[in-house]
């Protein structure tokens, strides 16, 4: 099966080889829990391993932000864009989804001029602002991420969390429902450090690992490492380790 | 004859790359135009409506419509519709870009800062 690989270590892995082409896939995660990261590296992999043109269309963050940002991972996006292998748009969610659904627009344009294949949008959740309505917002988000499919795509969408620990209440998107993958990142507090945890919950018409992994932001980006041993209840963000738990069901009886 | 010190001035200023002296006269020549040159510069690929441009730099909206709208006659930005909605860029023209760069790498020299400044408060009056 034909696959988009993050080359992020560790992720193709869990990914069994990486994203289906023509995929939209979300990351999900708290303020600094790397969703830009893995987002960012997703797209410089892409070029310089993949040899894939991409597009990061920002919502928010100032491009001259992820100029910075890649910097220090050693990737130089401004020369990227020099080359014609990156385009950082700055845009507003409503623009962005106009230009989408328009023949002709300026990212249809850019796809075909640079051959991009992949894009981060960082971060989907300015899609809320557009509308209060649910129904409404399911279909714009609908229409906004088969426009991406429609241009050969494979999409990294980023999603806000409000919570650093936990469980997070639910907010009014459904846009999980929507995409072909989920993957899910958390801050995990064991023995007064924070760790970060990466769980894939879903991946749309291909296996995948189920297992919760440790992953690390070092100067190379993000390194996906091995499964939280002994330990269970890590997405809650407290996590209790396994003998704890057999000694209270058991023996303190 | 003597040499009035108003000309001196001016001569001084004038002193500048006769390119960004024409760009900074003739099309950046206000300081909410020198915002959008560098913002334009800074994050090149923005297009967006002229009310999420001034959010993005700080600006009311209403005092930097017709800013926007003179860069376009001067060829520095470009605008588009899409589904009526005008969106706003940096002009794809090389030139154009190239220029906007040189311009803003000057700017970070003091010596040109103050003639751009000199220039743009003198096209004020």
């Amino acid at each position: 099966m034909e696959r988009v690989p993050t080359g992020i270590k560790g992720l193709d892995e869990m990914l069994f080889g990486g994203f289906l082409p023509q995929t939209a896939n979300l990351v999900e995660g708290a303020p600094g829990t790397g969703k830009s990261t893995i987002g960012m590296q997703f797209i410089y992999n892409g070029i310089a391993q993949f040899n894939e043109a991409g597009l990061i269309i920002t919502f928010e963050e100032f491009p001259q932000q992820y100029y910075h940002d890649a910097a220090r991972f050693g990737w130089d996006f401004r020369k990227l864009e020099k080359e014609g292998k990156l385009k950082v748009i700055m845009s507003s969610p409503e623009v962005t989804r106009l230009d989408v659904e328009s023949v002709g627009g300026a990212i249809e344009t850019s796809v075909n001029e640079m051959g991009a294949r992949r894009v981060l949008v960082d971060s989907i959740s300015h899609f809320e602002r557009l509308t209060q309505d649910r129904v409404q917002l399911r279909s714009l988000e609908f229409s906004f991420i088969n426009g991406l499919k429609r241009q050969g795509l494979t999409a990294l969408l980023t999603r806000e969390s409000p919570a650093l620990l936990g469980e997070t209440s639910e907010p009014d998107s459904s846009i999980a429902f929507m995409v072909d993958s989920y993957l899910l990142l958390r801050y995990v507090e064991i023995e007064s450090t924070i760790h970060k945890a990466l769980l894939l919950l879903k991946m749309r018409g291909s296996d995948h690992a189920k297992d919760i992994r440790q992953f690390e932001i070092t100067g190379q980006g993000v390194e996906v490492r091995s499964k939280f041993e002994g330990r269970e209840g890590i997405m809650s963000g407290s996590p209790r380790r396994m003998v704890d738990s057999f000694v209270e069901a058991f023996v303190k009886r | 004859m003597a040499t009035n010190g108003d000309d001196f001035t001016a001569r001084l200023m004038d002193d500048m790359d006769p390119a960004l002296l024409d760009f900074v006269k003739a099309r950046v020549n206000s300081f909410i135009k020198w915002d959008l040159v560098r913002f334009f510069y800074e994050n090149p690929h923005t297009a967006d409506t002229v009310e999420n441009i001034a959010r993005y730099t700080g600006r009311n909206h209403a005092a930097l419509k017709p800013e926007m709208e003179e860069l376009i006659i001067s060829g520095v930005v470009q605008k588009r519709e899409v589904e009526g909605t005008p969106i706003y860029s940096l002009a794809d023209d090389d030139e154009v870009r190239e220029l906007v760069g040189r311009f803003v790498v000057a700017c970070e020299d003091r010596h040109f800062r103050v003639k751009a400044v000199y220039h743009i408060i003198r096209g004020m009056h």
